[in-house]
């Protein structure tokens, strides 16, 4: 998908966006009070800005000469597509965040988050191009453990956080 | 007189030792966050923030301005040695302080950032300690038009002045407004929003989004396209400075102050201006063989110079914060709310309500500035063994400190979903070239200068006209229009005159 692609793509997600916002403004429903300044009015104001950001964030992506700034000619980003897009090791890192917001309620903060380390830590691994294999997989979540306990401990008992634990002992 | 007293007192409550632990903790944690590339100051305190429940709010204060002063200490040391600046106000020291490196003078680029950072930190806290009582008494007469209107000054300054591009940051305030939108209206109690959601009710925390734009966001955009970015890094060398390069360096951090402090107490914070503004002062006025250094082997000034711009507008963004209670910038953002968590609205009564916690934060900050100088330049060599944490390791146990955060808020595991989403937001802008800045911003401020002008409308029995009557809010108004239509026209102006010359 080219620069411009893309950009149009943005613009449109925006004034979808705004569509949605402003579906939701419609269904407030509160004493408008003085001058219509109600509830509603923030939420109606925002939805228009949007789409009218929207729009202009198309207009500008279809305006020949550049893609990346609409306004100014790109300095410090870099205009042209970064080298690849890496779909699976972001999939690894979002399987490690997914499973911990599904799981940290019945593991615990503390298993949970060495599960997060793991699972993370090997996509980051595979996007740098470094070995990512089973003994890899098991290194990292054994420092996951060393490094999400004391966290825990410190939290839960140094600074009297609440944070979920698999047993009521207090240390997992 | 009675501002020394009130001082003294401030230094008596920050300087017992449980509180000197808290600001050292605080500076310490803050160097090593600067010095880590990924992670900076806001997400820090934002991550942090949960302790609020459960420590004393002097000693957590203490603590997150130590984190945000040290941030700035430490960021230095990553853009001299490795080019990567971690906060946008040291950009401009990543210029010339790699190009020193590069030429075997990284330690004199490091010892003059550090002590320049101690001058104007200090000099900076000394105005503070100056002016914020003043201001506070004069903010005192400001009603909700002139509120509602300085807010809008910040909205226009943050996301018109400091982006790439006044359309972007734009459409990144208005996202942010419409997260700040969700949950219960504060004036009416009307839900808006919500679509039957219990967890969206209470609205989203400015963690959560801090958090899932900053942590989660550039952990998803490692693995999507940055991780094989290979970096070079440069090597040590010793800290000394000659004696022309003190003679090279005072004069431009003393301009560097003067430069950064205005930028600060403005509703329009951000260092990226001052520091630029420092950069191109100290080149101009450069002679000779000094100037013949910049761009080529590295001018200390151009090091000096910025370093200092950026801690003195740093230490002036408390300014607005303590005295309005306007946030100028993601961490001031962040500290507003922890002041919120405590059910303290920073504002002009903050000195009167509080006094005994602002002076004793003010004190903090010269106490922060000493222990800052002897923790960075003899500990150098310890911040740069940080920089040996393998990348994987670094960021996936940036997300589990990002866990820590989120889900000791309240508990919800719907929270930690939502933090997703929110990082792919992220990933999206940073990839798109939105910057993340007006998000924050105008989450936070958005239903703050709502209630102002829902306040400032009642006042004028219904007429909008209240806002242009009264001629503070109505100055500040036309403030705003004039930074949004000036650029523009300028520019214009500008390619106007290019062309024939180029023609």
């Amino acid at each position: 998908m080219s620069a411009r692609r893309s950009q149009t793509l943005i613009g449109g997600g925006t004034v979808l966006l705004a569509l949605l916002l402003a579906a939701g403004a419609s269904q407030i429903h509160g004493e408008a009070g003085y001058a219509g300044v109600g509830p509603a009015f923030l939420p109606w104001l925002v939805s228009a800005a949007l789409a009218v950001c929207g729009v202009l964030l198309m207009i500008a992506s279809l305006r020949p000469g550049d893609g990346v700034h609409p306004e100014r000619p790109p300095q410090d980003v870099p205009a042209s597509e970064p080298a690849a897009t890496d779909w699976s090791s972001m999939a690894w890192v979002s399987a490690g965040l997914l499973l911990n917001a599904a799981l940290i309620s019945r593991l615990g903060f503390v298993l949970s988050c060495a599960l997060l380390f793991a699972l993370a830590a090997r996509g980051f691994r595979r996007s740098m191009g470094q070995p990512a294999g089973l003994r890899m997989l098991v290194r990292d979540a054994l420092i996951g453990l060393a490094l999400s306990a004391p966290v825990y401990w410190l939290f839960t008992k140094g600074l009297g956080l609440t944070l979920p634990g698999l047993t009521k002992t207090g240390w997992l | 007189m009675e501002l020394w007293q009130q001082l003294l007192t401030g230094f008596a409550t920050a300087a017992t030792p449980i509180n000197l632990m808290w600001a050292f903790v605080g500076c310490f944690i803050g160097t090593a966050v600067g010095v880590l590339p990924g992670i900076g100051p806001a997400l820090t305190v934002a991550m942090l923030l949960p302790i609020t429940a459960n420590v004393p709010v002097t000693a957590s204060m203490i603590m997150f301005a130590g984190i945000y002063y040290g941030a700035m200490y430490g960021g230095s040391t990553t853009s001299i040695l490795l080019n990567t600046p971690g906060e946008t106000g040291s950009m401009v020291t990543a210029m010339e302080g790699n190009l020193m490196a590069k030429h075997g003078r990284a330690g004199a680029a490091l010892a003059t950032a550090a002590i320049g950072s101690f001058v104007a930190g200090s000099v900076a806290t000394v105005l503070v300690t100056l002016f914020s009582p003043f201001i506070a008494d004069w903010a005192l007469r400001l009603g909700p038009p002139e509120y509602f209107a300085l807010m809008l000054l910040a909205f226009t300054t943050v996301s018109a002045v400091l982006g790439s591009s006044l359309l972007r940051g734009m459409t990144a305030l208005f996202v942010g407004l419409a997260i700040g939108l969700i949950g219960i209206d504060q004036i009416s109690g009307t839900s808006r929003y919500t679509l039957g959601v219990p967890e969206l009710v209470d609205g989203i925390e400015v963690v959560l989004v801090a958090v899932g734009l900053f942590a989660v966001g550039e952990a998803l955009y490692l693995a999507l396209y940055e991780g094989r970015v290979v970096e070079s890094r440069n090597a040590m060398s010793s800290l000394r400075m000659n004696r022309r390069d003190w003679r090279r360096s005072w004069p431009a951090w003393l301009r560097g102050t003067a430069l950064g402090f205005p930028f600060g107490t403005i509703p329009a914070g951000g260092t990226e201006i001052p520091t630029f503004l420092s950069y191109s002062l100290e080149r101009r006025m450069a002679r000779g063989e000094d100037r013949a250094e910049f761009g080529r082997l590295g001018a200390i000034e151009g090091v000096a110079g910025p370093e200092a711009a950026n801690n003195a507008s740093v230490t002036a963004a408390m300014v607005p914060l303590l005295t309005l209670g306007i946030p100028t910038s993601n961490t001031t953002a962040i500290l507003l709310s922890a002041f919120q968590n405590y059910g303290i609205q920073p504002g002009p009564t903050l000195f009167q309500t509080s006094a005994a916690l602002v002076w004793a934060l003010i004190a903090s900050l010269y106490i922060g500035n000493v222990m800052l100088l002897v923790l960075n330049l003899p500990l150098v060599g310890l911040w740069v063994k940080l920089l040996k944490i393998p990348k994987p390791m670094l960021y996936a146990g940036i997300l589990i400190f990002a866990t820590v955060g989120v889900y000791g808020m309240r508990q919800s595991a719907f929270d930690l979903v939502l933090l997703y989403a929110i990082g792919l937001l992220g990933v999206l802008m940073r990839r798109f070239d939105f910057p993340t800045a007006p998000v924050i911003v105008g989450m936070i401020l958005g239903p703050m200068a709502e209630a102002q002008l829902r306040n400032a409308i009642s006042i004028g029995e219904g007429r909008w006209s209240v806002l242009i009557e009264r001629p503070l809010s109505a100055g500040v108004l036309a403030l705003c229009v004039l930074l949004l239509v000036a650029p523009p026209v300028l520019r214009r102006m500008a390619a106007r005159r290019a062309a024939p010359a180029s023609a």
